[in-house]
């Protein structure tokens, strides 16, 4: 590999150890690790504009920048899918997020596993959710890690071990999410959205004069030199019908994630959250210009660059020295900053409904907080050990985190609007979904579909199914969540239809 | 009719952005410098939330949101 550049590499590690700083001094109080519920999501006190930056910082993450300019170099407008795959995931998320921040609220729950357990009483479907939740987080942990990985080996090589910068680096967030919780995230979240923000603009500007003259004379360049890129391939394993199905699994999946979760239980109130939905999808007037960058990268790079280092290199060619160190950066701050969400995430998890739910039922109060801490560093570490050591084993797991996580709609999402929706028939439904999912993939017989769609429609059919057999002992049995859920409600449709 | 409407505001992103997607799969016209698949991305990232907002606002008026 060339040699990095020395300016570009002591601007990025000075600005990921001032976030460092600011990460440990947002937890000065103790109060942000007195409980689980403060540490993990702020004791729930957050206001509108906090939930936006945590919700962005969390799902514009390296990987977005990175994995989608590289594959708009080199399968073309398919790197697009993820425009309406987060437009509709946000669209969808404000009807039912709202009364998912409610329940959780009222009865002070942390993750989604932990509704599902209150919803169903079903320990076996928490610690299933959780499962599912933690196999498939942290293999998107392990790409956040190869984002600043590539990063510093671009801007380092012949100046630092990149390995061991990696790991310590990695085990500062660790440290600082162990000690402030999720307000280190929230406090550094708004530096480097800021940045993003801000970065991502002046690249979309600045690249295309540089090397083309301007907006317009790329887009005729890319016209008439590769227009192939400019269109979704009509046919083909990845063609539109995977766009689309893709684009439509995704959006169901998005907020199933569990640092996606932990962001929006932050809230304050269930109108915070309603807010959030109408303004996320802004985020994406940026990254939809972000993608063309990538077109870019394929008509300025000499042929035969590594994909995977389309935009660094691109940057590393166009700007060098301070604007390369700023950028960079700005991609190694979009890898620490949701790596720490995800790990509170994953942590809650595996504390929560695997530890506690499947282990240890009586562990509580001040020894459940400091256990969910401690994994912190066993998600990460789990994390730096498969991504350093096993790089490949963890293709297929990243490949199919969407679909895996899919299958937990209809047990976190259906079950908020269907009152007669019995544990049993949740439980297969989720476990065909994700045999059917790995079947499809295995077997490579997707016909062109994206392999989740498949998971998710044999998941939905089995519960359609196996429902009225268990049905009606769910209509007959209830708890306080369902009484939470229904109740009310059905009351008021009495009401409405007396006088009406 | 405020029921029509809210099914209209409802299906209108997920009917834009999924399932009209192979007719507006096309280069020309090129419009504000996107090519035309390109920008019809682009403009529903902006209609998309006065779709939520529309339906926010019925919901009020109803008095249905909790």
């Amino acid at each position: 590999m060339q040699q990095g550049n020395l300016t570009a590499l002591s601007i990025t590690i000075f600005i990921i150890l001032t976030v460092v700083l600011i990460g440990f001094l947002a937890g000065r109080d103790k109060a942000t690790r007195s409980s689980v519920e403060e540490w993990s999501v702020g004791g729930r006190r957050f206001g509108g504009l906090l939930v936006w930056f945590l919700v962005g910082a969390d799902l514009y993450t390296a990987y977005t920048f990175l994995g989608l300019t590289s594959t708009a170099y080199t399968a073309g407008s398919l790197a697009f899918f993820a425009i309406p795959y987060s437009v509709l995931a946000y669209f969808i998320s404000y009807f039912f997020l709202p009364k998912l921040w409610k329940v959780a609220n009222e009865h002070k729950l942390t993750t989604l596993a932990d509704y599902a357990r209150e919803r169903f009483d079903s320990k076996l479907l928490s610690s299933l959710i959780a499962i599912v939740g933690v196999l498939m987080l942290i293999p998107y942990i392990c790409l956040q890690l190869s984002g600043i990985q590539d990063t510093l080996q671009v801007a380092g090589t012949g100046f630092i071990n990149v390995k061991v910068v990696v790991i310590t680096s990695f085990l500062l967030v660790a440290l600082y999410t162990f000690f402030s919780g999720i307000k280190g995230p929230t406090y550094t979240a708004i530096i480097k959205d800021v940045l993003v923000w801000a970065i991502m603009l002046f690249m979309v500007v600045s690249l295309p004069i540089m090397h083309f003259g301007g907006w317009n004379p790329m887009v005729d360049k890319i016209v008439t030199e590769a227009p192939h890129l400019l269109t979704i391939p009509e046919s083909g394993p990845k063609g539109i019908t995977w766009f689309i199905t893709a684009a439509f699994v995704s959006s169901l999946a998005l907020f199933m994630w569990a640092h996606a979760a932990t962001g929006v239980f932050t809230a304050k109130s269930a109108d915070a959250i309603r807010k959030n939905a109408l303004f996320l999808p802004l985020y994406n007037i940026v990254l939809i210009l972000v993608v063309f960058l990538g077109f870019i990268a394929f008509l300025v790079l000499p042929d035969g660059t590594d994909p995977r280092f389309a935009l660094l290199a691109l940057i590393q060619t166009s700007y060098g020295g301070i604007g390369q160190g700023l950028a960079y950066s700005t991609i190694a701050l979009a890898s620490l900053i949701p790596c720490s969400i995800m790990a509170i995430g994953a942590s809650n998890l595996f504390a929560n409904n695997i530890y506690r739910d499947l282990i240890n039922p009586r562990v509580k109060g001040p020894k459940l907080t400091m256990i969910t801490r401690g994994m912190v560093f066993v998600v990460i570490g789990l994390a730096l050990l498969f991504g350093l050591v096993f790089p490949q084993a963890l293709v297929s797991l990243q490949l199919l985190g969407v679909s895996g996580m899919v299958q937990i709609f209809p047990a976190i999402v259906i079950s908020l609007f269907w009152r007669n929706q019995s544990r049993e028939a949740t439980i297969i439904g989720l476990i065909v979904g994700l045999v059917v999912t790995f079947t499809v993939y295995s077997t490579g017989t997707s016909l062109g579909i994206y392999e989740g769609f498949w998971g998710l429609m044999a998941n939905f059919a089995t519960v359609v199914v196996l429902n009225p057999f268990f049905g009606k002992k769910a209509k007959h049995s209830s708890n306080a969540v369902k009484k939470y859920l229904f109740d009310q409600s059905s009351k008021e449709e009495q009401l409405v239809r007396k006088g009406a | 009719m405020k029921k029509l409407l809210l099914i209209v505001l409802i299906s209108a992103p997920f009917i834009a952005q999924l399932v009209v997607l192979p007719f507006v799969n096309r280069i020309d016209p090129i419009i504000f410098g996107l090519p035309f698949l390109q920008f019809w991305l682009f403009l529903w990232i902006v209609l998309t939330p006065f779709c939520t907002l529309g339906i926010y606002q019925l919901q009020k008026s109803e008095g249905s949101l909790d």
